[in-house]
């Protein structure tokens, strides 16, 4: 048993840290501020982001496939199909879970400007959706950064 | 480095023989280019002189994109103006030989600060306001200056009053295009609002400082001793950057006081009075949307460059890291979709 990636880089961050006063020029203390902090973020992310990608691909999936029947695009359902054939846990590499998340994150893109345009009530409701989906994104994502 | 200074201010201050070069640092700031402070001393004529300076030199990957030239002509276009205070222009310097990439030389203004928290700190407590007032009176003087704009304009695009705009969106959503690495849905939903609702046209078109913040001048407490990081520097609607210094990052921990130094009214207040121009609601929140758009704009800028190995600078990974989610909340609220 190791210690976690979490614990090591807050414990370089603090390392690093504790360096900045005995640093003798501007940039170098900026440098050194900016290292520990980086680290600090790194060890909030490294354990949750398998989680998150996947926890976002399938909200995001869930929106695209109940999008399909209002779109009245052949060519993007078709594509919005493909996508979501894929098994996000095929791969279980960050890059890889990312690569299938941006996948459906492209669509979504799509998807809200054609629904942005369109009339009635179905549509407004899947806008709303599409910016709730959007707002937990960024919940899922959100740092304590001290910034 | 040293050396290379030395020969460059050999063969460019007339007269000079013995030119030696001390205290070279890299300080932190401007985050477009390497800014680098040094001393330097002479003979000429027999008579000892020294100056201090700023060498400011091209990065191979940075935050912006952005043209030395320019940045130097805005620099130039407000010597020596009554209200705007810049650091005097030295030379512009093309030819990479000399220090490795092209960079420009100025004046350095001494015993000021530029951080952000200095300003909120206690020191400051006295005259935190009147610097406040002053740097809004400095805005609107930049933004009616008629000099600035012909100084600048056969440098850079002149548009039209109700293209302003457009210019300026199409160009950052064109450096999103080419600098994300994955898809931003907020920004899009951004862009496409801000196209979908253009602002009034402009009343004016006006040097635009492009970076115009608390963070980006030099203080102390009798004063504004200089208005620096002119690097997204371009002319356009002046409301631009009033809305650029409201952006709810630069407010440093005070929410609610623009730079973290005053309330959006009392600024507007200031702007208007000194300027002669109205700050429309509408057209301030599109520019503040604006604003959000072109933010997430450098973030990704910088994550791109660092990725791409353009750029090892630890900054980049910084705000890659710290500034994108954070810049999606910003557009969150400014869009009316999250408290």
């Amino acid at each position: 048993m190791r210690p976690d990636p979490a614990t090591v880089l807050g414990a370089v961050a603090g390392a690093v840290a504790a360096q900045v006063p005995t640093t003798s020029t501007p940039f170098g203390q900026q440098t050194l501020g900016i290292a520990a902090g980086l680290s600090m973020m790194l060890a909030q992310d490294i354990d949750r982001a398998p989680a998150r990608l996947v926890e976002e691909h399938r909200a995001t999936a869930a929106i695209l496939r109940d999008a399909i029947p209002q779109l009245g695009d052949a060519e993007l359902a078709a594509r919005i199909e493909d996508a979501l054939a894929h098994d996000i846990l095929a791969d279980l590499h960050i890059s890889a879970l990312q690569a299938a998340d941006d996948s459906v994150r492209a669509l979504l893109v799509e998807v809200h400007a054609a629904v942005e345009a369109m009339p009635g009530d179905t549509a407004a409701a899947l806008n709303e959706r599409i910016w709730e989906e959007l707002k937990e994104s960024t919940r899922r994502r959100h740092l304590v950064t001290g910034i | 480095m040293e050396s290379a200074l030395e020969t460059y201010l050999a063969s460019h201050l007339s007269g000079a023989s013995g030119v030696t070069v001390s205290s070279l640092l890299r300080i932190p700031g401007g985050a477009s280019r390497e800014t680098w402070m040094f001393d330097a001393s002479w003979d000429e004529s027999g008579n000892p002189q020294s100056a201090a300076f700023i060498v400011r030199k091209d990065p191979p990957g940075s935050l912006v994109e952005s043209d030395r030239e320019v940045e130097y002509a805005f620099y130039s276009a407000f010597a020596d103006h009554p209200i705007v205070p810049v650091p005097g222009m030295r030379w512009l310097e093309k030819d990479p030989q000399h220090l490795g990439a092209p960079f420009f030389i100025m004046d350095r203004i001494l015993d000021c600060e530029a951080s952000p928290r200095g300003i909120q700190a206690s020191p400051y407590d006295a005259t935190r306001d009147a610097l406040a007032h002053r740097f809004y009176e400095i805005l609107a003087a930049i933004a009616t200056s008629d000099d600035a704009v012909a100084h600048v304009r056969k440098l850079v695009p002149v548009p039209a009053l109700d293209g302003a705009w457009k210019h300026e969106l199409d160009y950052w959503e064109g450096m999103i295009n080419a600098n994300e690495m994955g898809p931003q849905p907020i920004a899009r939903a951004a862009i496409r609002w801000l196209r979908a609702n253009p602002p009034p046209p402009a009343q004016r078109i006006s040097a635009v400082h492009g970076d115009y913040r608390v963070g980006n001048f030099l203080y102390q407490p009798g004063g504004i001793f200089g208005i620096v990081d002119w690097e997204m520097a371009h002319l356009g609607d002046p409301l631009e950057d009033l809305a650029w210094s409201f952006h709810e990052l630069w407010e440093w921990g005070r929410p609610g006081l623009k730079g973290g130094i005053i309330p959006a009214t009392d600024a507007i207040a200031i702007f208007e009075q000194a300027s002669g121009l109205h700050v429309d609601p509408v057209a301030l929140h599109w520019w503040e949307v604006f604003s959000g758009v072109k933010a997430q704009g450098i973030w990704l800028t910088g994550a791109r460059s660092f990725q791409d190995g353009r750029s090892r600078e630890v900054m980049l990974a910084q705000t890659s890291w710290s500034l994108i989610n954070r810049a999606d909340e910003i557009l969150l609220r400014l869009l009316g979709r999250a408290p």
